[in-house]
């Protein structure tokens, strides 16, 4: 035992005596510093009455991109019974941009979570539903296994704990603990099936919205007054750095869209 | 600038000897001390910061790790825990196999290694953050190694999924493995199981046991808690009955309701186990129910650990050097096939091949462990089977991009065009060394059924002998596994050819290539020279039959033992 190691190891010091470098590994770009959303310091949940509303289109800008067709490597029977296409950018009619958060950015009182809603991602056809998942803290988030194959669901979480679990085939809903840092957007994979990817927010306030295919978004209850509204989106980044300022108005909407390019 | 480079090194290593020297007179904080031992030690590959980024991981896979993310791999905690000092200490004491992880037990004092944990934890603050110390996996009512307990294990192996990464026998070829990459995007693969000796963590059954309830840390193998196990929450009874009821195509009212409790009951075990997981009080009557359910998982878990046990080796394979050296068996009459069951019935010569780092382009990260080999030869023939485990069968589909050459799997063997006399005598040189020839055969995976004969004067000066066809081959590629036959004359009329008798101690080495680890070219895996002979027939009473026995059809052994009893008897 002690030899072997002892002689891949003087293989190893034998090549840093000659000091010459040789390929070197490039990691997968996705795998970098992922841009963030922004969260306030302190939340404080409290009625909202009258409240206001924001509403807008996310558009992409440029033309649309062609949605590239995944290479089911594996279980083709239950993963290759439609096509599964790339889901980074998913651009609908009218330049419609999918998938993008829009959130508000410095909100530090508002409404609580709707405690009643179904927070669940499925795995059907060997692919993650909804694409972009947003997570109250504190609260489980159930993953479906509909597909009678086995799934690990992988959540790269960086501040929480990351999640690496087997879902077998014969476990159709497995509840994740809920976590307590705001985190996010954070990658879920499943290595089993390698092109599965979603992502999913971890957030300490309500006001988070995910766009339709037709890129919309709507923000609710919004206590009247000036916020900054950010986006994120996977493949176009995010706001942050200069984010939209909205004035809300008591009872009234207000409109905010965003066009965005890839980054 | 070779002298130079020698010449900074040397520089180098004097100054951290002197420092070293310095350090160990005053005796700062632990973790102080550490970060002296740390800069010492390890940081050429773990960087400075702890970021994985030494000026030695740039060709290193895996890379050293990046501690600022506190993912480690091998831990007696449960998922999602950081991992014990203790656990700590003992990684860095022993080191991780199939990795470039050094042991340190023999280059750092006790003290020392203490210093350094407390150094590395400083890398990440989630250590610092978290009062309550980590939760570790008990080990209580450890199930011992039996045959029926590996049948279970067996089982759970394909239910709860291993094999979509390890593979039907565990040889980490899974139809997964390919697409694989860790939490910093580099590319990995599962644990090879028949090669304990190659695990990070070591190989005992509370090693494996661990390893994967509480899951790999930063790699994508993933733990497998409570709920991953079927039907969480239920007794082995309950489960069984479950499943009977499941598989009705229509359930009475009776059963309808017979199985809603079976639902309600697990469902209230999978939340508990989440309540604690997110650190909520529990009642004792909970802790009660969540200790009955794991206890059900925690067996299955023990089944489990002795089935992944069971594929591999009591140990490493000594090296065929020695008494192991590797001898041919002979054998009157027809050499054995590729499937012959004979070739079952004796321990193969292992070869373990190391990366070639000396010539560009070289392989850091070797992912063939070694070639196992067997021979019998007769009075005209030999033949060879050569085993290797390779996680994916490449073909060649892919071309590398700095050679243009295409990526495939394949196995050479060397040999000398001229057996050296006595043991003074120079050997063939292997690389480049151009002074005596070697004689080579070379096989590919996208010509299965073909072995060149090569006449090789160097690396990079290897030629296909003008007559070929002297060399019968058959091969397959099973879960993981090459296998290749390859027979010749002993004797053949090709001056470049070696020849083979009796008795003679003959050089042999290997070179193996993983096309899908981007081996080509002088990128690959090999072995130094060893050497094998053509066993003297007087000697064949030494053929011992290991158990294995058994397997083997029984025409064929009594065949055989005839045969060994008779050339006995004549000796005589
Ligand atoms: C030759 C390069 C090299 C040197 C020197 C080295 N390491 Fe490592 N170390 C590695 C690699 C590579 C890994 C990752 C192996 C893997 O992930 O399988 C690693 C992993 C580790 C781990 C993670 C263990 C786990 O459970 O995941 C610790 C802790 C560690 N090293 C500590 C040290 C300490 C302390 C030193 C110095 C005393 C040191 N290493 C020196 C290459 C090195
Ligand atoms: C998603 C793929 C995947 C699945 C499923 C999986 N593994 Fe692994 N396993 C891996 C990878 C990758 C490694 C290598 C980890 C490393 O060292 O980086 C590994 C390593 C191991 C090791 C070696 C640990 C060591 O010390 O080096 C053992 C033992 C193991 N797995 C057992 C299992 C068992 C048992 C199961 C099923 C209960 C399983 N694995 C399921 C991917 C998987």
């Amino acid at each position: 035992m002690k030899t072997y190691l002892l002689a891949s190891f003087t293989l190893l010091l034998a090549c840093c005596y000659v000091g010459i470098i040789g390929t070197t590994f490039a990691a997968d770009p996705d795998a970098g510093e992922m841009e963030m959303l922004v969260f306030p310091e302190n939340y404080k949940p409290m009625a909202v009455n009258n409240g206001g509303t924001i509403s807008g289109v996310v558009k992409f800008e440029g033309d649309k991109p062609e949605m590239k067709v995944l290479e089911i490597t594996k279980d083709p029977k239950v993963c290759g019974a439609t096509e599964k296409y790339d889901e980074s950018v998913v651009v609908g009619e009218d330049n419609a941009l999918k998938n993008t958060i829009v959130y508000l950015i410095d909100i530090t009182g508002g409404k609580d979570f709707d405690k009643e809603a179904k927070l669940e991602m499925d795995q059907k056809g060997c692919k993650f539903t909804p694409h972009v998942q947003i997570v109250p803290l504190e609260t489980r988030l159930t993953m479906l296994n509909n597909d009678r194959v086995n799934h690990n669901v992988h959540i790269f979480s960086n501040i929480n704990t990351p999640v690496n679990k087997q879902q077998t085939k014969n476990r159709r809903r497995m509840p994740l603990a809920g976590v307590k840092k705001a985190e996010g957007p954070v990658a879920v994979k499943c290595d089993i099936h390698g092109w599965m990817s979603a992502w999913i927010a971890y957030v300490p306030h309500p006001y988070f919205a995910v766009t339709n295919e037709k890129g919309e978004f709507t923000l609710e209850d919004v206590p009247a007054g000036e916020y900054k509204l950010g986006y994120w989106h996977e493949a176009c980044g995010t706001n942050s750095e200069a984010p939209a300022t909205v004035t809300v108005e008591a009872g009234s909407t207000v409109a905010q869209d965003f066009t965005l390019k890839l980054k | 600038m070779k002298i130079r480079t020698i010449a900074f090194l040397l520089i180098l290593f004097g100054t951290l000897a002197v420092f070293s020297l310095t350090y160990a007179q005053n005796a700062p904080e632990a973790s102080e001390r550490g970060k002296e031992v740390y800069e010492n030690s390890c940081a050429h590959c773990h960087g400075i910061e702890g970021r994985g980024d030494g000026s030695a991981a740039e060709n290193l896979l895996p890379k050293p790790r990046d501690f600022t993310r506190g993912l480690y791999k091998i831990r007696s905690t449960e998922a999602g825990q950081l991992p014990t000092d203790q656990d700590l200490f003992d990684i860095i004491t022993v080191g991780m196999p199939g990795s470039s992880m050094p042991e340190w037990e023999t280059a750092l004092s006790t003290e020392e290694r203490w210093q350094v944990v407390a150094y590395i934890k400083t890398f990440y603050e989630g250590f610092k953050e978290n009062e309550n110390p980590p939760k570790q996996i008990t080990l209580e009512g450890k199930i011992s190694y039996a045959e029926q307990s590996v049948e279970i294990g067996k089982e759970l192996y394909v239910e709860l999924g291993c094999v979509e990464c390890h593979g039907n026998v565990g040889r980490g070829d899974g139809t997964s493995a390919p697409t694989l990459t860790d939490s910093w995007g580099f590319q990995t693969w599962p644990a090879n199981l028949t090669q304990g000796w190659n695990y990070r963590g070591g190989a005992d059954t509370e090693d494996i046991f661990k390893r994967f309830i509480g899951g790999i840390a930063g790699s994508p193998m993933p733990a497998f808690e409570g709920d991953s196990f079927l039907n969480f929450g239920l007794t082995a009874e309950e489960s069984k009955r479950l499943i009977e009821l499941e598989n009705r195509d229509e359930m009475t009212e009776a059963e309808e309701e017979e199985s809603g409790k079976f639902y309600e009951k697990m469902d209230t075990a999978v939340d508990i186990a989440l309540s604690i997981k997110e650190g909520a009080e529990m009642s004792a009557a909970e802790m009660q129910t969540y200790n009955d359910a794991m206890k059900v998982v925690y067996e299955k878990s023990w089944h489990l650990a002795n089935y992944v046990k069971s594929l591999m080796p009591e140990k490493r394979p000594e090296p065929a050097i020695g008494n192991n050296v590797l001898r041919s068996q002979y054998v009157q009459g027809t050499l054995p096939a590729i499937d012959d069951a004979v070739w079952e019935t004796f321990e193969a010569g292992y070869f373990p091949l190391v990366g070639q780092v000396v010539i560009e382009p070289r392989q850091f990260n070797p992912t063939i462990d070694g070639v196992h080999v067997k021979s019998f030869y007769s009075d005209t023939e030999v033949a060879f089977l050569f085993v290797w485990d390779d996680r994916t069968h490449t073909t060649g589909d892919e071309i590398d991009e700095a050679t243009g050459k295409p990526l495939e799997d394949a196995l050479a063997v060397q040999f000398p065009v001229k057996v050296p006399q006595g043991p003074t005598a120079p050997k063939p040189y292997f690389l480049g060394g151009g002074r005596l020839p070697v004689y080579l055969w070379h096989w590919k995976a996208s010509t299965p059924e073909q072995v060149t004969e090569l006449t090789a004067k160097g690396i990079n000066n290897a030629e296909a002998q003008e007559a070929q066809g002297e060399l019968q081959v058959q091969s397959t590629y099973i879960d993981g596994q090459y296998k290749l036959w390859v027979k010749r004359a002993l004797k053949t009329e090709d001056k470049k050819d070696l020849q083979l008798e009796p008795g003679v101690f003959v050089p042999i080495a290997f070179s193996a290539w993983d096309g899908s680890n981007g081996d080509v070219d002088t990128k690959r895996t090999m072995t130094s020279w060893y050497t094998f002979t053509l066993e003297p027939v007087p000697s064949s009473r030494r053929f011992v039959y290991p158990p294995i026995i058994a397997i083997l059809s029984v025409g064929l052994l009594f065949g055989l033992r005839a045969f060994v009893q008779r050339r006995n008897t004549e000796d005589v």
